[in-house]
């Protein structure tokens, strides 16, 4: 019987073994390929995503939807606590409220004075969360808006309060959206009122740091951090977060949107900042002058 | 008797199968967007671990490569790479498996945690040599810790209640034969 068996397996073992180095060598040929062209290797990653999460979908929310609600049950047991502290916060709140409605009022009267348009352009969708990144080494969210809805990569995307992430990876339904705590995402940020340009490099932790900041004497923990639409990439003028300080004395953001719940997130709609690439053209008698930018040699 | 244990062979592949999608469903769960500063356990490459070392022929490689593929590409990690060192690492398990077998669970124990070791440390090397900006070194101790703690428990679960036990003299193998 020994026999038999070990003879079975000098039938299949060859073949098994060269299964395996097929397989090894398909996958190794896999990881060079999305290093030599992560583009296209990432956009067939968007599209099993985009195949295969929201088929869970009916099955996912109910499941988040009830994890919550324990979670949410637990503090119950601090409800006493949690109210009071509410009720002084809520008080602090009014005094808040009160002056930023009068703010609010000035503003207006001031924009209606100067004839201010905001950018009518920037219009927004809301997705909401479908799925986490799955892994604690990676940050993002899959929404459950994408390419039908016109969405496009490198998009902004905000909660309500503050930005989340940019748009990367966009299937039919779906969009990933790569947050500001991920390890690469690289944001150009304006810190007021100082008016300091610098990156908000995220590096996996709860408050991203902030690189290559021109002259650190200028800034100060409290400073707000919007983005500043360096590279043509994102809208200005979105508010990222406060500039915090570390106790190794490092500059972070402490991130404006709730990252705790991810629930609905706001893309935004932005089709480039206006650029001039040239200056104006000379208008002459004659009709305008030669293009200095035109290649030389195209005119007999 | 053929049939019977032909059928209850693929039972136990889908079954695999299926547990590697809840176990993927679980983690894309929208419950944790904030970074945290652990990683949980392995789950996956710790049951096909204990699967493979019971019943090599329950995880055929090619279900492990296309398991592990799709969840390198859910869950945003180099697709291929995690792929390939976990492929080879629960091979070389299967290949140990029956001389592991008479053994007792600390040796399988220690096994399976330096396989562990191997496979997550290759990965960063690896993905460091692809100059592919690698995790934070605690997220991959604390993976590895958690998952060589939680091995036993994984054990638990897959002998006690998915009924996957190692072959034992009399057992009929795959094929109906006697081992």
């Amino acid at each position: 019987m020994a026999k038999d068996r070990s003879s079975s397996s000098d039938f299949t073992g060859p073949l098994r073994r060269l299964l395996l180095v097929v397989l090894v060598l398909a996958l190794t040929g896999i990881f060079l390929l999305w290093r030599i062209d992560s583009p296209r290797v990432e956009r067939f990653r968007a599209q099993v995503t985009d195949r295969f999460v929201p088929n869970l979908d009916w099955a996912m929310a109910p499941v988040t939807g009830t994890i919550n609600l324990l979670r949410d049950f637990q503090s119950y047991q601090r409800l006493s606590e949690q109210n009071r502290e509410l009720r002084s916060e809520l008080r602090q709140m009014q005094a808040w409220k009160e002056a930023a409605l009068q703010l609010e009022q000035e503003n207006a009267r001031l924009l209606d004075l100067n004839n201010v348009r905001l950018d009518p352009r920037l219009t927004f969708i809301t997705g909401t969360v479908l799925a986490d990144s799955g892994s604690p080494y990676r940050q993002s969210v899959l929404l459950n808006v994408g390419a039908r809805d016109g969405l496009v990569e490198g998009w902004a995307t905000m909660d309500g309060i503050g930005l989340v992430g940019r748009i990367a990876g966009v299937g039919k339904n779906t969009a990933r959206v790569i947050l500001l705590t991920d390890a690469s995402s690289r944001i150009p940020a304006t810190i007021q009122p100082s008016g300091q340009r610098a990156i908000v490099a995220g590096d996996n932790s709860a408050a991203p740091p902030l690189d290559f900041i021109e002259n650190r004497e200028l800034v100060r923990p409290g400073d707000r951090v919007v983005s500043s639409g360096d590279g043509g990439v994102f809208p200005a003028g979105i508010l990222i977060g406060q500039v915090a300080a570390d106790p190794g004395g490092r500059l972070r953001v402490r991130l404006a949107a709730d990252y705790e719940r991810l629930e609905f997130l706001r893309v935004l709609r932005h089709h480039g900042n206006e650029t001039v690439p040239d200056t104006a053209h000379v208008i002459t008698s004659d009709g305008p002058l030669a293009d200095p930018a035109a290649p030389v040699g195209v005119q007999p | 008797m053929t049939d019977l244990s032909r059928s209850r062979l693929w039972v136990m592949r889908l079954s695999f199968v299926a547990l590697a999608l809840v176990i993927l469903f679980f983690h894309l769960l929208p419950l944790e967007t904030t970074p945290r500063a652990w990683a949980g356990p392995d789950l996956l490459l710790g049951f096909a671990c204990a699967w493979g070392l019971r019943r090599p022929e329950y995880v055929p490689s090619l279900f492990l490569a296309l398991v592990f593929l799709l969840a390198d590409l859910l869950l945003q990690r180099p697709p291929g790479l995690w792929a390939v060192l976990a492929l080879i690492g629960v091979e070389n398990l299967k290949s140990r498996g029956r001389h592991l077998r008479d053994a007792s669970f600390a040796a399988e124990w220690l096994t399976v945690a330096v396989i562990l070791t191997m496979v997550i440390f290759a990965n960063r090397i690896l993905l460091s040599l692809a100059l592919v900006p690698t995790p934070s070194l605690t997220l991959n101790l604390t993976e590895l810790a958690l998952t060589t703690l939680a091995y036993p428990l994984i054990v638990a679960v897959t002998h006690g209640i998915m009924g996957v036990r190692k072959t034992a003299p009399g057992d009929l193998d795959a094929l109906g034969k006697r081992v």
